[in-house]
């Protein structure tokens, strides 16, 4: 609803004026003219199911706080981040990456597919062409997975506020876990920000499915 | 910056010997409006000599301008909607600035796709942007906005971003009584 | 004819979607390839999915804060985008640049691009499948660099160095030295990369002649930079327009032959080596002391009201700024000529022919920027 009260507002001229000419004519498909609903549409929040871990329906009660720790333990040690460079914030993330601030120590691996990765660092702005594509990405991850906003504008729209083209913050479409902050965010604040992650997954390993 | 303060440029007539009176010597039935701009020669032609210019441009050996380099729309508001091009010849080394200014209904103009295969995209940049048809344009869908998003125009100056402006103003009226924008 | 169209067998043409997420197209770019077996028949590319309005919003931004903006567009190469558009608003209001900013600021550019194209070597080279090697080398590398500039402007990516008339502020006293050493530094590393990828036979084959393209289509399609002297044409806007001070440096151009993808990386390699060739003439010739702001800069930065069309000789080809005031201490419109959005357009010519894991080598051999592209 607020999505389509935002959208809404964000082109107050639309309703009023009736677009004349434009492409319409020359195109051969029919394009609907109006923005609002469709963007309703394509910004419609995902739907986050809690995943249902299977050790915890089989192992005894007394056995599932070790499991937890171990698990979780497992878990943070070996995050697999799927590589979603969008933008510039993408050039610092491949720098965290490499020799110089070397991320694989901490078992941080790039994996190009989201089908075998954990975390998915959305890194750069995300545009209202782009979300679609954001959201299935995201329900192509398997659980448990975890969402980092790196930079300003997965943040919330970052210097590119107030265009109605770009998405104010990747938080309207899919859950974050940690956001960091920086334009874009140096090396150190990354691995930082991994870091946070990792202490959460640790904290909320009772949670995890 | 509200209509009442822009101001227009003065023009200034280009030096002689320039492009502009290597275009007059090969299309001499043409009417031209030449001034000299910061760095390059500015034409402005009528709608209709448009694309009798730019075919003459690219293939008359004196011009030769084989090169464009740039294709933009500015949105004028009332004055119209100009396209903008800017043309350079490598064998010359000259470099000259056209322009054509449509009227705001009926932003039509013939394509220069024909003439250079690197209009392509800049028109259909400048169509989805402002509302410019190109005929005889191959492929005029748009580019860089959603395809199913079509209902406004963001570089047309009625559709400004969502409450900046008055924002920017009322700091402005603030700003201005302040002892000094620091000097960087 | 195909071997199966020989044998009257019946194919089907496949659309595949390289689509917006993608480890090898260099950011959100998609192309739909329409393929018949294993060749590439029809490529069609959809662009937009960076689309940010850093031109509309430019337009509410006043002279000084458009800087910020002008680093994002282009972030590989963030120096020489900021000195195309603090030149073109110098033009049109008519500052004069002192003379030891002129030096900062060509040092600065021309070490961005170096490092710009060590980006490039890092990722074409990725496309290819040397997967993390050169990609490593050429990240060490920029790391140096980006550490003098760090403590030139403060940032390591978007600078905002840059103002019109000159730049923020002075260097810092050892900055000669830095910069000598970068430069020193920076030979070994383009060594490095040389022995690795040039007489790579892998690398050669997947290379030669894969994406050739002629110089009159080349210029007919508005392509620019290294992608055009590739093609054997010895253009370089800082020879053929010599803007700032690049008429008192003493440097080469590099061509190709054929116009193919390893023509292009070849280019840019020796390029590098120019520009620190240019670095260290600049580093001599600077002035130990000046002025590096002109001395009545105005609080407010108006323009006159005009117009122009600034360009440059940036990593990707020719960075055109087109400036429109109608007085005023903001643009009234400005529009960003980007050489990778112009170079993509020649992508379907280049790659219709060749193999679907050729249409990888040519997207990363154009050297794209999304950030341009889109803007």
């Amino acid at each position: 609803m607020e999505v389509e009260k935002a959208a809404a507002t964000a082109t107050p001229e639309a309703e009023a004026k009736a677009p004349a000419e434009v492409a319409v004519e020359a195109a051969p498909q029919v394009m609907p003219k109006r923005g609002v609903e469709i963007e309703a549409e394509r910004l419609r929040p995902v739907q986050v199911e809690p995943g249902k871990a299977l050790y915890r329906q089989v192992l005894p009660g007394v056995l599932q706080v070790p499991a937890d720790l171990v698990i979780a333990a497992a878990r943070k040690s070996s995050l697999w981040p799927m590589t979603f460079g969008l933008a510039c914030c993408a050039i610092e993330m491949m720098a965290t990456y490499m020799s110089h601030h070397d991320l694989d120590r901490f078992g941080i691996v790039p994996w190009a597919s989201p089908r075998q990765a954990d975390v998915m660092i959305v890194a750069g702005t995300v545009t209202k062409k782009m979300a679609p594509a954001v959201k299935l990405l995201y329900e192509q991850m398997p659980n448990p997975k975890w969402v980092i906003s790196m930079g300003a504008c997965a943040t919330n729209g970052g210097p590119y506020t107030r265009y109605d083209r770009v998405l104010q913050g990747v938080d309207k479409i899919i859950p974050v876990d940690v956001y960091v902050p920086g334009c874009p965010p140096r090396p150190e604040a990354l691995m930082d920000g991994l870091i946070a992650l990792q202490n959460k997954i640790m904290e909320e390993r009772k949670k995890i499915g | 910056m509200s209509p009442e303060e822009q101001q227009e440029a003065p023009i200034v007539p280009p030096p002689p010997g320039s492009v502009a009176d290597l275009f007059a010597a090969v299309l001499p039935d043409v009417k031209f409006q030449a001034a000299q701009g910061a760095l390059d020669v500015i034409l402005t032609v009528d709608r209709e000599d448009l694309r009798r210019v730019l075919r003459a441009a690219k293939d008359d050996p004196r011009l030769d301008f084989k090169y464009l380099r740039c294709l933009s729309g500015v949105d004028h508001m009332e004055a119209g909607v100009e396209v903008v091009y800017h043309l350079y010849s490598y064998t010359h080394k000259h470099n000259v600035t056209i322009k054509a200014r449509l009227p705001q209904d009926d932003p039509r103009l013939p394509s220069a796709t024909s003439i250079w295969r690197g209009a392509d995209w800049h028109e259909r940049e400048a169509a989805e942007m402002f509302g410019i048809f190109f005929e005889g344009h191959p492929n005029l869908v748009p580019l860089l906005l959603p395809e199913d998003m079509t209902d406004h125009h963001p570089l047309r100056k009625d559709s400004p971003l969502a409450e900046i402006e008055e924002w920017q103003a009322e700091r402005a009226g603030l700003a201005a009584g302040e002892a000094g924008e620091a000097e960087e | 004819m195909t071997v199966e169209q020989e044998q009257g067998l019946e194919t089907l043409e496949i659309n595949v979607n390289m689509g917006p997420q993608h480890p090898a197209t260099h950011g959100v770019f998609r192309m739909v390839l329409t393929v018949d077996g294993e060749r590439v028949v029809d490529l069609v590319p959809h662009i937009g999915y960076l689309h940010r309005g850093a031109e509309k919003l430019s337009e509410n931004l006043d002279y000084r804060q458009a800087i910020g903006l002008q680093d994002r567009t282009e972030y590989l190469a963030a120096f020489n985008a900021e000195l195309c558009y603090v030149m073109a608003v110098e033009k049109l209001a008519g500052l004069e640049v002192p003379e030891r900013a002129q030096y900062i600021r060509v040092i600065l550019a021309e070490l961005n691009r170096i490092t710009s194209h060590y980006m490039f070597m890092g990722a074409f080279a990725t496309d290819i499948g040397v997967f993390g090697t050169a990609f490593t080398y050429g990240f060490r590398e920029r790391e140096y660099i980006q550490d003098l500039f760090e403590e030139v402007s403060g940032d390591r990516m978007m600078y905002a160095y840059f103002r019109p008339g000159g730049v923020a502020w002075d260097a810092p006293d050892n900055f000669k030295e830095r910069v000598r050493w970068v430069c020193r530094q920076t030979r070994v590393g383009i060594s490095d990369i040389d022995g690795l990828l040039t007489t790579n036979e892998v690398f050669v084959a997947r290379t030669r002649g894969i994406g050739a393209i002629s110089s009159q289509k080349a210029i007919d399609y508005g392509l620019s930079g290294p992608v055009l002297r590739a093609c054997g044409l010895k253009v370089d806007l800082r020879r053929e327009e010599p803007y700032s001070i690049y008429d008192r440096f003493d440097f080469d151009i590099p061509t190709g032959e054929r116009g193919d993808s390893f023509d292009r990386y070849w280019v840019r390699l020796e390029e590098m080596r120019q520009s620190v060739r240019i670095v260290e003439q600049a580093v001599e010739q600077m002035p130990d002391s000046g002025p590096i702001l002109p001395e009545k800069l105005p609080r407010r930065l108006r323009c006159p009201p005009g117009e122009v069309y600034m360009r440059a000789e940036n990593p990707r080809g020719e960075y055109g700024i087109y400036l429109v005031s109608k007085g005023g201490d903001k643009p009234y419109r400005l529009k960003v000529r980007s050489p990778s959005y112009c170079n993509l357009m020649a992508l379907k010519e280049m790659t219709v022919g060749h193999y679907v894991a050729d249409a990888v080598v040519v997207l990363g051999s154009i050297d794209i920027v999304l950030g341009e592209v889109d803007r």
